[in-house]
């Protein structure tokens, strides 16, 4: 088995430096790109879930000492949901430096999550190993979880069978949405045959749409008073199931991203909720991958689309669980996404998009004190590099027209409808307005690796900074100790704190009979928390960011050698010995 | 304790059948099993029992479908007993309700059974109930799930300890200046809470019975005994307390049991045994509850259904003065009506009844509201004398220089009567849930009329009516696609056409006693079939010749 893909490893290497006529002494290196990656990936495309598993086996076989890849569990389908553990594996537990959890196409329509995610991963293996030292240095201390899709079974569905942009954004499990009894019995119906559903439109003299003079791909409605020629009948369709209604029930129809256990609320109040939390077998192989992961400290989660940067609260009731002091780090990292994501916006869900109770950002902090964004990729910005005029339609005909080669396009063609008679269909394909044009994937994807680089970079990195002995009257000695935290991003949120989500840090001296230790809250005015039980092994609720603490221990005798361990579950280890 | 049990299963095995009623204690898991295979084996054609799942502690979440046929296609009420693992009660009422349900004369079960079903989970929190059977007694909700409930990184390292070593865990007091407890001046056996602002003076803390067993200065705060069944659940949920786990619906019980009963469409109510009583205490609408879109409270509609329940269930059991209890957050029974979109019914089935004072032993009337004395009271008016320990000094590591005594009330007696009023319990509660089978919605065709506007054109007028109390479903559940509509179908042949009408058609929900119109214009001859069916209804079908 090994040996056979080995071999075919060897043979596509060698076909595409055959094909591509590249060989490393062509080549001259493009600043921040591997040049010479070992393994190559297009990242002008889309791949299904059969080519994200390649991809990833591809990138665990390269770089043994770089990629774990393993299953967080199987889909409704039984596919198994991948995750690649991203770090230097040679130095260090990878479960126990600060680490962040990336993953994508939650929505399995905004399927470019799952190229950024594996971009990520591909990068940050390839560029460590042409030596990059700040690469290098990041995947020491740090480790990432990445999962490139979790919704892989509805994600293929986008791929091969008819869709919009916009479906499906549910995962597969069938859902009876009209409550009659029949379950996913009247979807979409690519009528054409083409893979997109496309709209359907007829003449009509009482019609409300002309043709558009300027382009004669777009339908405009016309003014009061004026005389339209066509009407608009919805996406391609036909009414299944006899019921008056057409695309009523297709296939699944809820949002995994309404599945998560933080101010979780039932499908009649929030539309898309499933039965419970992680009720859904996706979301609940995550939340068990990241149960057993404590030292995730950051979190991204990809959508698309409109170019935000999103933070909870989802809900204006759950506004009071954001605190100031943790909004203060999420709009350090949230201004600095700004900067090198151009067009995107830092926003925050419940007011600037829409209020949503159950969302995975909001699970990820409310539930594990986390902190994460979603990043809603693609913006129209990126077309020509400028906002939003006042008709962003007409943008995106212009735009296929003027750099897509008219790609983006199903031209209207005539189709003999079961109920409505002669038609024509036609539209944008459902890889448009939502999902990047090719030649723009990976430049964006890199600006986005490059954000989830600074979030992780910005977990916690503990050190002792001070060992300080004293000697006491009486036959004691007084060791005074502070701890460091050198990033942005607490040991725990105050969010963690509040709830106590996770167990404190712990900071333990050896070296010497402890027979009292305690916190010094004011080292100047010498005020101290002492701490009754266990006081060789202090424990601290938190290590701030940018920040430190400092603590005391009264050691029998006179000694002088000490050491000091820190360990912190989402701030990795430290220790020191003087 | 050992002896005994071995006992009620060797007369178990010796009576079959007659078990129940020779059954001398609550349901130990081995007896609960027992009595499950023996209902399968005597009534094969009416009930079938399967394992939902199996706790962390290796017990069976037992699921008892108890119809004839296709049970799915009946109305169906859910039974769930063990709500909370202290309250053996509800296990007795869940599976004595089957038993006896289905040892009535056998047409007046085959009856029943043909318009309605029903699912009983007997025991949801049976690690916990194993607790009234184990060495050291003590009430207990939480499964076999090592959790962490003071969240400091260890677990189960500081449960009860059983001080005067009479097997039960009963309450420790300490003598201190800085307790905020008296003596009960009804009755001295018992402590009250001192009231400061009336100047009055505490004597004693008050405790459970343990010890600080890895001193960080709290009491018997992580024992054995882990996520309970009744806070995990998603409505008001709040994680990271003791007991409720760090997410709802965390718990393999928990989740085998909604996700059958979110596929089982037919069911209209739940009525469990627990804590909560909506049955003999209905509740009251508030608009204030149904105002905000997370609603708090019952829709007016739902509340009405529920004054007419309990009415039925108050006549039935013929017992006052139940408690009022607020609901636990992540409670199950609230669940079944705000998440689930069911009507939802509980009832604890017993409490300490109030007793008159006993004028012969020169009792006055009780001044303050406590649950310890009114069940002494109680006890002693039944002649009960053995589930009191008086206080007694014992050595208190934590207190070397304090007088601490252990005593109180027995666990567990508070919600659970002594087994031999546990029969006619079981006896009230199955005719109550009877009764709710026949308030369960159900449609019927009325008022059919065919006019024939000319040849070879009908219209058909007929209503819907739904002939039961309870609507169709619920107003909470109108949005829930978890609750399917009244489905209309007409069945033409081939030369008949819907002119006007809909040939398919989903009612929404129809109230108790209510109905829906409908008419349709047909063209063509011959015969037309019109049937009208939904899980909480069941089907109803009619042909008519045009």
């Amino acid at each position: 088995m090994k040996k056979k893909f080995l071999y075919t490893l060897a043979i596509c290497a060698g076909l595409s430096g055959i094909a591509k006529a590249q060989k490393p002494e062509q080549i001259l290196a493009a600043v921040g790109t591997p040049a010479n990656p070992k393994v190559t990936v297009s990242w002008n495309r889309y791949y299904d879930y059969g080519g994200i598993t390649e991809i990833c086996k591809k990138l665990a076989a390269a770089h043994p000492n770089l990629v774990k890849l393993e299953s967080m569990g199987k889909s409704f389908q039984g596919k198994d949901l991948w995750v690649m553990t991203i770090s230097d594996l040679k130095q260090g537990n990878p479960d126990k430096k600060p680490a962040m959890y990336i993953d994508g196409n939650i929505h399995s329509n905004e399927i470019q999550g799952s190229e950024f995610a594996l971009y990520t991963a591909w990068y940050l293996v390839e560029m460590f190993n042409q030596g990059n030292p700040a690469v290098k240095s990041l995947l020491q201390e740090k480790t990432f979880y990445i999962a490139p899709t979790i919704n892989p079974d509805a994600r293929d569905h986008f791929f091969h069978q008819g869709n919009t942009a916009h479906s499906p954004r549910t995962g597969l499990i069938p859902i009876d949405n009209d409550r009659d009894g029949l379950i996913n019995e009247d979807g979409f119906d690519d009528l054409d045959k083409d893979g997109h559903i496309t709209m359907m439109r007829r003449k009509n003299p009482n019609g409300r749409y002309i043709v558009d003079p300027t382009d004669n791909r777009r339908m405009i409605m016309v003014a009061p008073g004026q005389k339209g020629e066509y009407e608009l009948l919805g996406s391609e369709g036909i009414d299944n199931d006899g019921d008056g209604l057409v695309n009523e029930d297709g296939d699944g129809a809820y949002d995994p991203n309404r599945d998560w256990a933080w101010g979780w609320q039932p499908n009649y109040i929030q539309g898309g909720a499933y039965k419970y939390p992680f009720s859904l077998p996706e979301s609940r192989a995550v939340v068990d991958f990241v149960m057993k992961k404590p030292n995730i400290a950051a979190a991204q989660s990809y959508h698309n689309n409109g170019g935000m940067i999103l933070r909870g609260p989802g809900s204006p009731e759950d506004l009071d669980t954001y605190n100031s002091q943790d909004v203060r780090v999420y709009d350090a990292l949230g201004k600095k996404g700004e900067e090198l994501l151009p067009g995107y916006r830092y926003l925050v869900v419940y007011k600037d998009l829409y209020s949503a109770f159950g969302g995975e950002l909001d699970w990820f902090y409310g539930g594990r004190g986390v902190y994460t964004f979603s990043n809603e990729l693609w913006t129209s910005f990126t077309m020509y590099s400028k906002p939003d005029g006042p008709d962003s339609q007409s943008k995106l005909y212009s735009f296929d027209k003027d750099l897509l080669m008219q790609d983006a396009f199903v031209d209207w063609k005539t189709y003999n409808h079961p109920t409505y008679g002669e038609i024509e269909i036609g539209g944008f394909k459902k890889t448009y307005t939502r999902l990047h044009p090719g030649f723009l994937l990976e430049s964006d994807a890199h600006r986005n690796m490059a954000f989830s680089v600074y979030h992780a970079y910005n977990t916690p990195k503990l050190s002792v900074s001070e060992l300080s002995v004293k000697p006491l009257a009486g036959g004691f000695t007084e060791v005074t100790a502070v701890v460091n935290n050198e990033r942005l991003i607490p040991t725990h949120s105050s969010q963690d704190v509040k709830h106590k989500i996770e167990v404190p840090d712990v900071i333990s001296l050896t070296g010497g009979q402890v027979v009292a230790g305690m916190i010094v809250q004011n080292r100047d005015l010498g005020i101290t928390e002492e701490q009754k039980s266990d006081p060789a092994n202090i424990k601290v609720d938190n290590i701030p960011g940018y920040g430190f603490v400092t603590v005391r221990w009264i050691v029998k005798g006179n000694v002088k050698k000490f050491t000091v361990n820190v360990t912190s579950k989402k701030g990795g280890e430290a220790t020191y010995s003087n | 304790m050992k002896k005994h049990y071995l006992f009620s299963l060797f007369f178990l095995m010796l009576c079959g059948q007659g078990f129940s009623q020779n059954q001398l204690d609550y349901s130990s898991e081995a007896v609960l099993n027992q009595r499950v295979k023996n209902l399968s084996q005597k009534y094969p054609q009416w009930i079938k029992s399967s394992v939902l799942t199996q706790t962390q502690g290796g017990k069976n979440i037992w699921l008892l479908k108890i119809g004839i046929g296709d049970d799915t296609k009946k109305p169906a009420i859910a039974v769930v007993g063990g709500v909370e693992g202290k309250h053996l009660l509800g296990v007795e009422l869940a599976i004595g309700f089957a038993e006896q349900l289905l040892a009535k004369p056998s047409d007046s079960v085959q009856n029943l059974l043909q318009k309605h079903s029903y699912y009983v989970f007997p025991n949801m929190s049976p690690d916990a109930t194993e607790q009234y059977f184990a060495k050291l007694k003590y009430e207990r909700n939480g499964n076999a799930n090592a959790s962490d409930y003071d969240r400091d990184g260890k677990v189960n390292e500081d449960g009860f300890d059983d001080l005067d070593g009479n097997g039960k865990i009963t309450m420790m007091r300490i003598s201190d200046p800085t307790g905020t407890y008296k003596l009960n001046p009804d009755d001295s056996r018992s402590l009250i809470l001192a009231d400061a602002g009336k100047g009055e003076k505490g004597l004693f803390k008050l405790m459970m019975e343990g010890i600080d067993n890895d001193k960080d200065g709290q009491f018997n705060e992580d024992g054995e005994g882990g996520i309970q069944f009744n806070k995990n659940n998603t409505y008001n949920y709040k994680p990271f307390g003791p007991g409720s786990g760090d997410y709802p619906v965390s718990e393999k019980e928990n989740r085998a049991l909604l996700d059958f009963l979110f596929d089982a469409f037919n069911v209209y109510a739940v009525v469990s045994f627990g804590p909560m009583n909506n049955l003999s205490n209905p509740l009251n609408f508030n608009p204030a509850g149904v105002a905000k879109r997370i609603i708090s409270g019952w829709y007016e509609q739902d509340v009405k259904a529920n004054s007419l329940v309990s009415e039925r269930y108050n006549k039935i059991l013929k017992v006052k003065d139940a408690p009022r209890v607020q609901a636990d957050a992540g409670d199950f029974s609230q669940w079944a009506y705000f998440h689930y979109g069911r009507y939802s019914f509980s009832t604890p089935g017993w409490w300490v009844p109030k007793v008159a004072p006993d004028t012969a032993k020169r009792e006055r009337a009780l001044q303050n509201e406590d649950p310890v004395v009114s069940y002494l009271r109680w006890a002693a008016s039944q002649g009960i004398t053995n589930t009191y320990t008086p206080w007694k000094k014992v050595n208190h590591p934590d207190f070397p220089d304090q007088v601490v005594e252990v005593g109180g009330i027995d666990p567990f007696v508070l919600q659970n009567p002594p087994y031999k009023m546990v029969p006619e319990l079981v006896h009230k509660h199955t005719q109550f849930l009877e009764t709710l089978a026949q308030m369960a919605p159900s449609i019927n065709f009325v008022n059919v009329k065919t006019e024939k506007l000319s040849d070879g054109l009908t219209r058909i007028s007929l209503d819907v009516l739904n002939e039961g109390d309870l609507p169709t479903y619920t107003k909470v559940g109108d949005r829930s696609y978890f609750l399917k509509k009244i489905n209309v179908k007409l069945q033409l042949n081939n030369n008949q056409e819907v002119l006007s009408g809909r040939r398919m058609q989903n009612l929404e929900s129809i109230p108790g006693k209510g109905a829906s119109k409908l008419t349709w214009l047909v063209k063509g001859s011959g015969k037309i079939k019109i049937e009208a069916s939904s899980p909480t209804t069941g089907s109803k079908s009619i042909e008519l010749s045009l």
